[in-house]
Formats: structure tokens, C-alpha cells, sequence
């Protein structure tokens, strides 16, 4: 009995395993959505959007309810398709694989539109624009005019971010680190000079009452534009395209641009 | 700020105790039944057993936590794509998510198992024949002689290197934040993405090492109690 119970577990979950990692290597560009992603969610009556903890885009209240700029945004749209929003935070790496498989809808956290997600997700038309900012010590900054004159620096970026393409595009060393905090940590640390950030986190980050109150920027690089992802092929991002010119014709969004200090795409 | 930090700190490791204390209890019994296949002398069982052994001890735990959380889901979404499914294929696409904590748990357990189950084959193969024939001789039957003469001696044998893995195992925890479940290390690292503070994330360390002392007194004082026979 022993034996067979065993041996049943260990086929189990051998099988399972190795269904796991054969799924991961299917090409996640597959177009053909069989049913309507659309008619998916609101089958389910909820929209499952997966944030990260991102002032002003994405972050909790005092009585601990998700507010911002792209939390109102995403309430506004779930409301408009009828299902009602629930935001869950997620680990940024892992936001293609979430859509994928489904534990969320969508991802809306102040996410730059690179031509890298759009090859693995559907973005919908840009929404905000940002910019990407070289932060390091106040005191330094007047020895920096622009980014010539930093060239012999170390810069500190996000892995995959648009600071990371920034660096590169500019021809800096620089350090790729997991997180856009870490990358403060190392300016911190004294690892890096400096590090290349979004502008909306810099000013977050950065000045009275924070581990970084001494450190500023000047250098504005590229300009980048944010998105809303969903699935591959989901027939979601037509509905946010045309719920999104609504919101831009009635005002809504330029007074929740104004509210939240961010600038329309 | 202090008093918040500690209180959310102390949220997030109330969450890595309940995967710590769920894992152990699944983990002990399954891996005592994974080593008795890995000892089996029914060859394809033994077999089977330590090729599973291989593989969860072969590859990284952060990994096993994405295959069993993301996998059914990434797999059901891609059968639903598949025109004119077979049975298989349809049976597939309804796979889906489940909740992220069972994920956890049942990935640990898996994981942790399989090297319990190694340490607990050391702890079984070193107690000598005799111990065997001499409960035989008794009039004992197998499982008798296992439970009553042998499991006692391999228990008393094995505190040292289990001690070792369930305090890798509170570290271990840590990764769970892989998959979104909110433990102490994600609690303190939230505090450097939205109020820009580095030092919860160094603060949870007090934590780890207050429990984690606490667990090798508990394990000095169990070795010290069993320390009443030596071979």
C-alpha cells in the first residue's frame, strides 16, 4: 500500500513538474485568443490588475484602500465595462507570466511602453508621459551641466527599465540592479555615482524624510510615454482605447493628470 | 515610523511562520515516506523516487515556485488556444491559478521533503544490522522493529544535520515573495519603494536571528535530552 501510494505521488508530481517547465517553452506571442478576453472578465464580474507599490501611479491611503493616479484610471475603466476593480500587488519580473496565466487582467503601475512588452503582452495607447532623470547628490549636481560632462560616472539602473535603455543609448557604464530603490541604494552605498530613474519615483523618493534626503537631479534624458498592458491578442485593449478617448473628451483625466502633478501622453 | 515599520514587519513574519510551520509539517512525514521509496527494493520505485529527488534538489526552490504557481494557468491558456483539442488538451485548458499561499506551501513542502528524506536515509542506514536481528529475535514484526527499536535511534541521530535544514528553512521563506506572497522581506522592501527607507530591510534580520535563536536552544535542549545512550 505503502508502495503504490508512493509511487502514485512521486508520478504526480514528476508529471506536473515536467508539465510545467514544457509549458514555459510554447512561444507566448500566440495571437489567436479562441474566446473574448473581454467577455472573459466580465463573465468573472472583477478586473484583476496587478500593481506594484508606485507612488503617484499606484499606492495605499490611510485607510489602507489603493489610491493614484492609475488605480482611479483603472476603477474608471472597470466601471465603464461593468465589473468592478481589485488591484494585487505583484513582483514586477513576473508581469508577463502573471497575464499569462491569468492571476491578473492587466497591468496598470505606470509601466513605460517598450517595444520589449509590446512583443510579449497588448498595450494600449500611451497615457502619461515621463521622463527618465540622473539622481545623485545635491552637492554634485553643479559639477554635472548635462550628460557629456558625467560621462566618466558609474550609473546605477533597473535591469530592463528605460533608465537601463537611457544608459545605454548615452554610452555610460553602468550597473544593472532589480529594482529602481536598489539602484538609489547603490548611489547610497557609495557602489555607483549616480543613478538613472523615472522622474515620478525621484521625486517620491527623494529629499525631506527619506533615507535620500541629500540627493537631487538636473539631467533629464529620454522622454518615455506609459502604457496599460493586457494579455496577447485580448480584444481588452480596443475597450481601454475607446473608454480612454471618452475620459480625455469629457475632462476626467486631465483633472486626474492635474490632481496627481502628471502630464498627459 | 519605527513602531510602523515593526508592526508591519511583524505582519509579514507572522506570514513567514505560517509557511515555516505548515512546510515542517507537511515536509517531516512526506520525506520519511520519500526515503522509504528511495530506499525501496522495488528497483522502477527507487528509482522514480530518486530522479524526483534529483530534480527538486537540482534545481532552484525560486524556480519550483513559479512552476507550481504560474504553471497550470500558463498551461491552461495555452490549450485554450489550440484549435479542435483532443480530451487531454481540453482537460488542460481549464486548468488555472490557484491561491499563491497554497503555491508556497505546496512547493516547499515538495522541496523540503526531499532533503529531509535524505538526511532521514542517513539516519536509517547507520543503525547497524543487528539492531534489526535483535528485534527480530524478539518475535517483532517489520514495521514493529522500525517504529519501536529504530526510529527513536535515528531521530537522536539526525538532530544535527535536520537542525541545520529547518533553520535554512526559516531563511528560505524569504523567496516566497517570488509569487507575491507578503512576507517580512516584502513587507521591508516596501517601505524603500514608497517612503524611500533602507532600513527595515536590514531590521528584519533581528527577527530571522531572534527566531532562529530560539530554535537552536530548542534543538541544544532536544539533543541534550536524547543524549542517554551511545552505541
Amino acid at each position: 500500500m505503502k508502495r503504490f501510494l508512493a509511487l502514485a505521488l512521486v508520478l504526480v508530481m514528476s508529471l506536473g513538474l515536467f508539465a510545467g517547465c514544457g509549458s514555459e517553452k510554447q512561444p507566448a506571442a500566440d495571437d489567436a485568443q479562441a474566446a473574448s478576453d473581454l467577455a472573459y472578465v466580465q463573465g468573472k464580474g472583477k478586473l484583476i490588475v496587478g500593481i506594484t507599490d508606485y507612488a503617484p501611479m499606484d499606492y495605499k491611503d490611510e485607510n489602507d484602500e489603493w489610491t493614484g493616479f492609475d488605480a482611479e484610471f483603472a476603477r474608471l475603466f472597470a466601471e465603464k465595462i461593468g465589473v468592478e476593480a481589485e488591484f494585487i500587488e505583484i513582483d514586477w519580473d513576473s508581469k508577463l507570466m502573471e497575464l499569462d496565466a491569468k492571476s491578473i487582467d492587466c497591468v496598470w503601475n505606470g509601466m513605460t511602453i517598450t517595444p520589449e512588452i509590446e512583443l510579449g503582452a497588448a498595450v494600449g495607447n500611451a497615457y502619461v508621459k515621463n521622463a527618465q532623470v540622473v539622481v545623485m547628490a545635491k552637492d554634485k549636481l553643479a559639477s554635472y551641466a548635462d550628460i557629456t560632462a558625467a560621462k566618466d560616472l558609474t550609473f546605477a539602473v533597473e535591469a530592463g527599465s528605460a533608465g537601463e535603455t537611457a544608459a545605454n543609448e548615452n554610452g555610460l557604464k553602468s550597473v544593472a540592479v532589480g529594482t529602481q530603490t536598489a539602484a538609489l541604494m547603490e548611489v547610497q552605498s557609495g557602489a555607483a555615482d549616480a543613478c538613472i530613474i523615472d522622474i515620478t519615483m525621484a521625486n517620491a523618493m527623494t529629499g525631506e524624510g527619506t533615507s535620500y534626503a541629500d540627493f537631487g537631479y538636473s539631467i533629464e534624458l529620454s522622454t518615455e510615454e506609459y502604457g496599460v498592458a493586457f494579455r496577447k491578442g485580448s480584444d481588452m485593449v480596443d475597450k481601454f482605447n475607446t473608454v480612454m478617448e471618452e475620459l480625455k473628451a469629457d475632462g476626467t483625466l486631465q483633472n486626474l493628470a492635474e490632481k496627481y502633478e502628471l502630464t498627459l501622453a | 515610523m519605527f513602531w510602523e515599520v515593526t508592526q508591519s514587519l511583524l505582519a509579514g513574519f507572522w506570514e513567514t511562520l505560517k509557511i515555516f510551520l505548515i512546510t515542517l509539517a507537511g515536509a517531516l512525514p512526506l520525506g520519511l515516506l520519500i526515503s522509504f521509496g528511495s530506499m525501496s527494493k522495488f528497483r522502477p520505485l527507487k528509482w522514480l523516487v530518486r530522479t524526483f529527488i534529483w530534480i527538486i534538489r537540482g534545481t532552484p526552490l525560486m524556480l519550483q515556485l513559479i512552476v507550481v504557481y504560474y504553471g497550470p494557468g500558463l498551461i491552461g491558456n495555452w490549450a485554450a488556444k489550440i484549435p479542435d483539442p483532443n480530451f487531454l488538451i481540453a482537460w488542460m485548458a481549464q486548468w488555472s491559478v490557484y491561491d499563491r499561499f497554497l503555491a508556497v506551501i505546496i512547493a516547499f513542502i515538495i522541496n523540503y521533503a526531499c532533503y529531509f528524506s535524505e538526511i532521514y536515509r542517513s539516519g536509517i542506514e547507520s543503525i547497524p544490522r543487528g539492531q534489526y536481528e535483535a528485534g527480530q529475535v524478539l518475535g517483532m514484526t517489520k514495521s514493529q522493529v522500525f517504529f519501536k527499536v529504530v526510529l527513536m535511534q535515528v531521530v537522536k541521530r539526525i538532530i544535527p544535520p535536520m537542525s541545520n535544514e529547518i533553520i535554512t528553512l526559516v531563511k528560505d521563506t524569504s523567496l516566497a515573495r517570488i509569487i507575491a506572497v507578503y512576507e517580512i522581506i516584502w513587507n521591508a522592501q516596501a517601505f524603500a519603494k514608497s517612503d524611500g527607507l533602507i532600513w527595515p530591510l536590514f531590521y528584519t534580520a533581528a527577527f530571522y536571528l531572534l527566531f532562529n535563536g530560539l530554535l537552536t536552544v530548542l534543538f541544544g535542549k532536544i539533543e541534550k535530552k536524547l543524549d542517554y545512550y551511545h552505541a
